[in-house]
């Protein structure tokens, strides 16, 4: 493989590593900030308990988030300084509005957020969760809006050899920019809302003692997922008329990898939109714990989301090719002066680090999931964790 | 307009070196200053309730340097591939390995931070004209120094007074590297960065002093400033920021009113976060 196709196989890896996390992150934070402010509402201490397990779960899996999201943005620079070159006048703006307006607030909120329990006033700490939260979303939205740039890009003119911004507005504007937004916003909330199903059915496999802590998490994550899925459906079709209007090509060229993405996307989509909804009746009387077998289903479920989240994201990506930026900028020229070996050391040494701590992330995710919610005074796992 | 930004570009940067600077310098310092797993615990509760604030100046820093100088940017990371691409694998590690920290963890940590810490020594030293080897041990040497007396600070007992004998022997090695990196700079640097490193021994000194009477955030302040040095020296001896590789001035007003705004919210909460660990002392 050549330098350019090593390029690209890095940057849809370390894309799909942090594509992983920060989904999760984004879902698990907002059902995180809903536990918070029934805590803080109600005077039943499981609301406060469920607050600290999943938001301890929350914070384990943002540690590979952050990780992964230092060397994305870096990666412009390495493998692509053609496009920071070229279109860095209009591409770079959302994301260095993402980095101080969204990352920068969301890190110091967070922090704030795990050092304040029990020491911060409990309605400053519900409201640093809301900040979190939206912080997290506002991190998507300028993401999707550079990216909703390379599939349609708008608001720009060429002068002095380069492209200059000519019009904020247009690239807020841009049709391919909102729906895909909100599809992405939705796909969050179904990851999170798996994720509290799957993880509250193991512990009933398990014949928990904690029932009325996994009813309640159990019920947010069919209610999640249920709300999230026909918003999620409904917001993927919308895209298809502005996609077959602004980048025809992209369903005439579908290959292998991207039309099997989305071939996945769409199944996975409507199975949960149809499974979730198939369980809300269930939930009355907890049928769905008496059946049993539902709770197998709910576990094996976990990963199907994040599968169809890869696909999707693989035919936006792969389906634009040659392009970087549709029509103005190809993906080779976009390219830096590296030479393939260059790449190659960089592409092992990330794809390396990554395995192994995402895996790592997720036994320890899986362990921590497993135990439950006992008690806070335990061994800590790490001295950012436990602080919760 | 333009000079904003070159000022805001110089501030973020500086308060990374400052602050994440004493991140690195406790991971190097690790299993020196703690002995026992307990020892380690302690030391590392003491730094993780600015943790992420302080990593995260690095991602405002490269997000200003893309937005608002993107031609700089793509050559910057580019003509310097395989050091970023090495100091990115330690940052990963060492980010990562704080957060999930259980006693295994140690290697990662350490040999993380140590990456993070020479690295950035390497690329100081390539764009001001030294010789790697001494920049990269330098900047370790700079950014244990911070952590030592952030430790003697926030610590007491036993692991204060180890932390404070750590940071007498390294205030000696921090010298002799200004004083090499003076004698040793290529024909880049111009007159201000003799005054950087005038202005870097009397900064160790100071640290030396407070020390000694035992007014660690004093000592605290100087260090920071010590670290942030550098890049201030960058800055000022080479004019690598010109209006060429800056984004257009239609660019800049989208994302100076982002700035005013998000730079002083950003700036309470951290003071906030600082203020509530020292209450909770």
């Amino acid at each position: 493989m050549d330098a350019l196709g090593l390029a690209r196989l890095q940057f849809a890896t370390t894309t799909s590593f942090h594509f992983l996390f920060v989904l999760l992150t984004l879902g698990l934070v907002t059902a995180v900030a809903v536990m918070q402010t029934r805590a803080t509402l109600s005077a039943d201490p499981v609301h406060a308990r469920m607050t600290r397990f999943w938001g301890r779960l929350y914070v384990v899996n943002y540690a590979l988030g952050i990780a992964t999201g230092i060397v994305m943005e870096f990666q412009f620079g390495l493998n692509w300084s053609g496009l920071s070159t070229f279109a860095g006048d209009v591409f770079g703006a959302p994301l260095a509005l993402e980095t101080l307006v969204a990352f920068f607030l969301e890190s110091t909120f967070l922090g704030l957020w795990i050092f304040g329990w029990d020491r911060l006033d409990k309605w400053v700490h519900l409201a640093l969760i809301w900040l979190v939260t939206l912080t997290a979303f506002a991190s998507a939205f300028w993401i999707m809006m550079a990216n909703a740039f390379l599939q349609h890009p708008a608001g720009h003119e060429p002068r002095d050899g380069v492209l200059r911004m000519v019009d904020f507005s247009a690239l807020v504007a841009n049709p391919t920019f909102g729906t895909a937004f909100l599809h992405v916003c939705f796909a969050s909330l179904t990851v999170g809302g798996v994720f509290l199903t799957g993880v509250s059915a193991y512990h009933f496999i398990r014949r928990t003692t904690e029932v009325d802590f996994f009813r309640r998490s159990l019920r947010l994550g069919v209610v999640l997922t249920a709300l999230a899925t026909p918003m999620l459906i409904g917001f993927g079709f919308g895209q298809f008329p502005i996609v077959q209007r602004y980048q025809p090509d992209k369903f005439d060229t579908v290959g292998a990898v991207d039309g099997a993405g989305l071939g996945f996307m769409i199944q996975i989509g409507f199975v949960l939109l149809l499974v979730s909804w198939a369980t809300v009746p269930l939930l009355l009387r907890d049928w769905v714990v008496r059946l049993r077998f539902p709770l197998y289903l709910m576990v094996a479920g976990i990963p199907l989301p994040f599968v169809a989240a890869i696909g999707g994201w693989l035919f936006r990506e792969v389906g634009r090719q040659p392009w970087l930026i549709q029509g103005v900028l190809t993906t080779q020229d976009a390219m830096s002066h590296v030479s393939r070996d260059q790449v190659l050391v960089s592409f092992i040494a990330f794809t390396g680090v990554f395995t192994v701590l995402a895996v790592a992330d997720w036994v320890l995710i899986a362990r921590l999931a497993r135990r439950g919610p006992v008690s806070s005074d335990e061994a800590p796992v790490s001295p950012l964790v436990p602080a919760l | 307009m333009e000079g904003v930004w070159v000022a805001l570009l110089a501030f973020l940067t500086c308060g990374y070196f400052a602050l994440a600077g004493f991140d690195y310098g406790v991971g190097v310092l690790l299993r020196l200053v703690g002995r026992d797993e307990g020892d380690r615990r302690a030391v590392l509760r003491a730094v993780t309730p600015f943790f992420l604030g302080n990593e995260v100046w690095l991602v405002a820093a490269v997000g200003v340097l893309f937005g608002a100088f993107p031609r700089l940017e793509g050559e910057l990371l580019s003509s310097q591939h395989t050091v970023f691409a090495v100091l990115l694998a330690g940052l990963v590690c060492f980010t990562v390995a704080v957060q999930l920290r259980s006693p295994g963890w140690d290697f990662p940590l350490v040999g993380g931070a140590v990456v993070v810490a020479s690295g950035w020594g390497v690329l100081l030293g390539r764009v001001l004209g030294g010789p790697a080897v001494l920049w990269g041990a330098g900047m370790v040497v700079l950014f244990s120094l911070h952590g030592a007396v952030f430790l003697s600070w926030r610590l007491s007992g036993g692991l204060r007074s180890r932390a404070r004998r750590v940071a007498g022997v390294l205030v000696p090695c921090a010298a002799v590297f200004v004083v090499a990196a003076v004698v040793t700079a290529g024909p880049v640097p111009v007159p201000a960065f003799g005054v950087t490193a005038v202005v870097a021994l009397g900064l160790l000194g100071a640290v030396w002093a407070a020390l000694r009477v035992e007014r660690y955030r004093t000592g605290f302040a100087c260090s920071a400033a010590i670290c942030a040095l550098p890049v201030l020296g960058v800055f000022g001896a080479r004019s690598v920021v010109t209006v060429s590789v800056m984004a257009d001035v239609s660019t800049l007003r989208v994302l100076t009113w982002a700035a005013v705004v998000v730079v002083p919210l950003v700036l309470v909460f951290q003071w906030a976060t600082w203020w509530m660990s020292r209450a909770a002392r």
